[in-house]
């Protein structure tokens, strides 16, 4: 996609007080959407390096690779917020800017002189999001929450999985993502009703509620029926058969979705079974029998080969793909974007899944060392000269 | 507001709903028979058929319905007529016209198409999140409810409210292509990066979770409950507060969080013995009393009289026409943004209305639906 048509929120200016995943994420949707972002970071919380920590320090720039990942496309500035001389640079920063995402504890940036009361006085139109865990108000409030704990909150380990399973999670930061997206979602939404009105606002985002959105039709189902929701594991409501079929080797399965009559037939023919099941209904009643039966087929195959010959007889399948072989599908190759500071034969990074026709996606450049474009960022969004940097700065350190 | 008009798949639906939820007018285009998220399951007792489904009455929310069949003249004349009218339009592919001639009917149209992929398992498996979802040593399955349907529908949210602030600032219109099967790789990064630093695989872990050394869904009296342990040696100490097992108690190599690594079944197995004599709510709350995250696993039938999601508006009691009073799931936009959100249009709800704004007369709306165009 290429183009001179510029992005949707160029222009948009985003300070980023986020750490970990969540709040830096949906920073970098917005950087991705063609926002100018400056990352508020204190060194005296270096600690806080996020996901998969414990695992490896170091990485690239002084950040793990998960967070050199996340945080990329954006400048750093340094700024001790305990400091008056901290305080005074983030908020001259602040009215400058269009957009302010956090996500600390409840009350965290109240305690800092930097809540949204505060602040709304010398910039009425700044959209402040708060991405809290449960959000700013409510019995839980306070509530400490981490992805783990929020995927087993919010119903999604037990939406997940067959019945009588344990609860069922994923091994990623996906709670983090999802309210990062949905924060991205609202904080566009605001800056549409803000050209209307002038006003900003407080988007008082909870990643609990993000989640919960998720299943929100399931609780409309346990809402009615009082029951909770049948958990189908990995087959479908509406085609049959579904599910992950173990194959040869160790721990290898290929995923089967026989979404007509007509994809069973072919799918019946390499079985090579005496069984028919011409149906929907017949499938579905029989979806134990049938899941056997092709279980006895893939287990001879390795999942590549059940998912080429069904490819070929136009049944949808797809292999478990494991790291090592995600990079080489077509999605992923359209995702995986070069660093400008690197080039093509770089670290590749994770890029928008969708194009905008006529404008070029944004380049990616890596995550910045904490404070190392503090100056630059300082002369941009306020004019200031290097000497008037410089003492700025100096006082900051002392 | 902006008028959107919907013409997606399950893929797609959450993402209308969420631009309903921040206030636009969402129009629901479907078959004279209903859309394809009338027919997903639970269906509920107590509605008419194309009404009962669980699905379409959360995704829906919000939105107005038209029944058009557009395999006709008329009904493809009338879409386009709804497109000269409408600021998006949000299609799973395949288009029901020529890009073209939407883009003829309206220049300035944000267009966001959405390339459905295959089906939700596949797209799953071939993304790299299917490896990561289950029991270690069952079998991987996907999350449930159709929540990755739902992810790829944030997305299409993202890039059409995105194009629709674009097109304030510039007056123009823009096509944005959406890939389902890009957005569920795009979540799964966390894959691709460990892989391509370390060369570490991840893997399903159930509900372990890979950040903290002593973290999982435990047992409890009355289901199960959801821990991890703070990795500094001040969270262990609280932590020890909550779970008074002797074998904490005495073993001062447990503050280190390296050995607690080491030891993690260990730990596991201790804490399990002891949480299955208590109340989940009640260890849970101790916990957060303690700084420690912890939260009670739930299912969504717990969920749906939730003190925190009733408190902050996330759910509103009200009388349902065919199901009664219930606590309905709002949103969680639709509640920050303070918008009202309508209950799921039956099928064909605003097509006279709809009709009748684009000023069609009253017999020629009976004729467009004796003929079968419109229902």
């Amino acid at each position: 996609m290429t183009g001179d048509r510029p992005l949707p929120l160029s222009g948009i200016r985003v300070l980023d007080f986020g750490h970990i995943v969540a709040g830096p994420f949906c920073v970098r949707l917005l950087a991705d959407l063609g926002a100018d972002v400056i990352k508020v970071e204190t060194a005296t919380r270096q600690g806080r390096t996020g996901a998969r920590r414990g695992q490896r320090p170091g990485g690239t720039n002084g950040r793990t690779p998960h967070l050199y990942h996340i945080n990329r496309n954006r400048r750093s500035i340094d700024l001790n917020l305990k400091t008056e001389r901290g305080l005074a640079i983030a908020r001259r920063l602040i009215d400058k800017a269009d957009v302010l995402v956090e996500n600390f504890s409840s009350g965290v940036m109240e305690r800092l002189g930097i809540g949204y009361g505060t602040l709304a006085k010398a910039n009425p139109g700044l959209v402040y999001a708060s991405m809290a865990s449960f959000g700013q108000s409510g019995p839980r409030q306070g509530w400490t929450g981490m992805n783990v704990t929020l995927q087993a909150c919010s119903g999604l380990m037990l939406a997940t999985g067959a019945e009588n399973d344990p609860p069922i999670g994923i091994s990623n930061s996906w709670n983090d993502y999802i309210g990062g997206l949905h924060a991205a979602v609202a904080i566009v939404g605001a800056l549409s009703k803000r050209r209307q009105t002038g006003k900003g606002c407080h988007l008082d985002v909870s990643q609990f509620e993000a989640s919960v959105a998720m299943i929100g039709s399931l609780l409309f189902a346990s809402a009615v029926t009082r029951r909770p929701p049948a958990r189908l594991g990995g087959r479908s409501s509406t085609a049959a058969p579904q599910g992950c079929y173990r194959c040869a080797g160790e721990d290898q399965w290929c995923a089967i979705s026989v979404q007509s009559d007509a994809q069973w037939q072919k799918l019946r023919a390499l079985l090579g079974r005496d069984m028919r099941y011409d149906t929907l209904a017949d499938r579905f009643a029989h979806h134990d029998a049938i899941d056997t039966a092709i279980e006895a087929w893939t287990g001879k195959l390795s999942p590549q080969e059940v998912e080429r010959q069904l490819g070929e007889a136009g049944v949808p399948a797809a292999s478990m793909r494991r790291a090592n072989e995600i990079a080489a599908t077509e999605e992923w190759r359209q995702v995986l974007r070069p660093l400008k500071e690197h080039g093509e034969s770089g670290p590749k990074v994770i890029g928008l899944p969708f194009t905008f026709r006529g404008s070029a996606p944004r380049e990616a450049t890596e995550a910045p060392r904490m404070g190392a474009s503090g100056n630059e960022a300082l002369r941009d969004w306020l004019g200031l000269d290097e000497p008037a940097i410089a003492e700025l700065m100096r006082e900051e350190a002392v | 507001m902006a008028r959107i008009l919907d013409l997606t798949s399950l893929m797609g639906a959450y993402g209308t709903r969420l631009l309903a939820e921040l206030g636009h007018d969402v129009l629901r285009i479907e078959s004279l028979k209903g859309d394809s998220v009338r027919q997903e399951a639970p269906v509920l007792g107590g509605a008419p058929s194309p009404e009962a489904g669980a699905f379409h009455q959360f995704l829906n929310a919000g939105k107005r319905s038209a029944a058009i069949d557009l395999a006709t003249e008329g009904g493809r004349k009338l879409l386009l007529a709804l497109i000269a009218k409408a600021d998006a339009a949000v299609v799973s592919l395949p288009l029901p016209l020529a890009e073209e001639k939407l883009l003829a009917a309206n220049p300035d149209l944000v267009l966001a198409r959405l390339d459905d992929g295959p089906p939700e398992l596949c797209a799953y498996a071939s993304a790299g999140l299917l490896a990561i979802t289950g029991e270690p040593d069952g079998k991987p399955t996907m999350l449930g409810g159709h929540v990755p349907c739902a992810a790829v529908g944030v997305h299409v949210a993202l890039a059409t409210a995105a194009a629709l602030f674009g097109k304030e600032a510039s007056g123009k219109g823009q096509v944005v292509d959406v890939s389902a099967p890009q957005c569920l790789a795009s979540l799964a990064e966390q894959v691709w990066v460990e892989y391509s630093a370390s060369g570490e695989m991840m893997e399903r872990l159930g509900s372990r979770g890979g950040i903290t050394a002593v973290a999982g869904a435990l047992p409890c009296a009355d289901g199960h409950w959801m821990i991890s342990v703070p990795p500094d040696p001040r969270g262990w100490a609280n932590f020890v507060q909550l779970v008074p097992h002797p074998a904490f108690k005495d073993d001062g190599s447990l503050a280190d969080e390296a050995m607690r690594r080491e030891r993690k079944q260990e730990i596991l197995d201790c804490i399990a013995e002891w949480s299955r004599q208590q109340k989940k709510n009640e260890i849970v709350e101790q916990a957060q009393s303690l700084h420690i995250p912890a939260a009670a696993v739930t299912n969504p039938l717990e969920l749906i009289d939730d003190p925190q999601l009733l408190a902050r508006g996330f759910l509103k009691p009200i009388d349902h026409p065919d199901f009664g009073r219930i606590n309905f799931p709002v949103g969680a936009l639709a509640s920050m943004f303070q918008q009202a959100m309508s209950i799921a249009p039956t099928l064909g709800e605003s097509t006279a209305l709809i009709l009748d704004e684009l000023g069609y007369s009253v017999s020629e709306i009976h004729r467009l639906k004796d003929e079968g165009t419109v229902a």
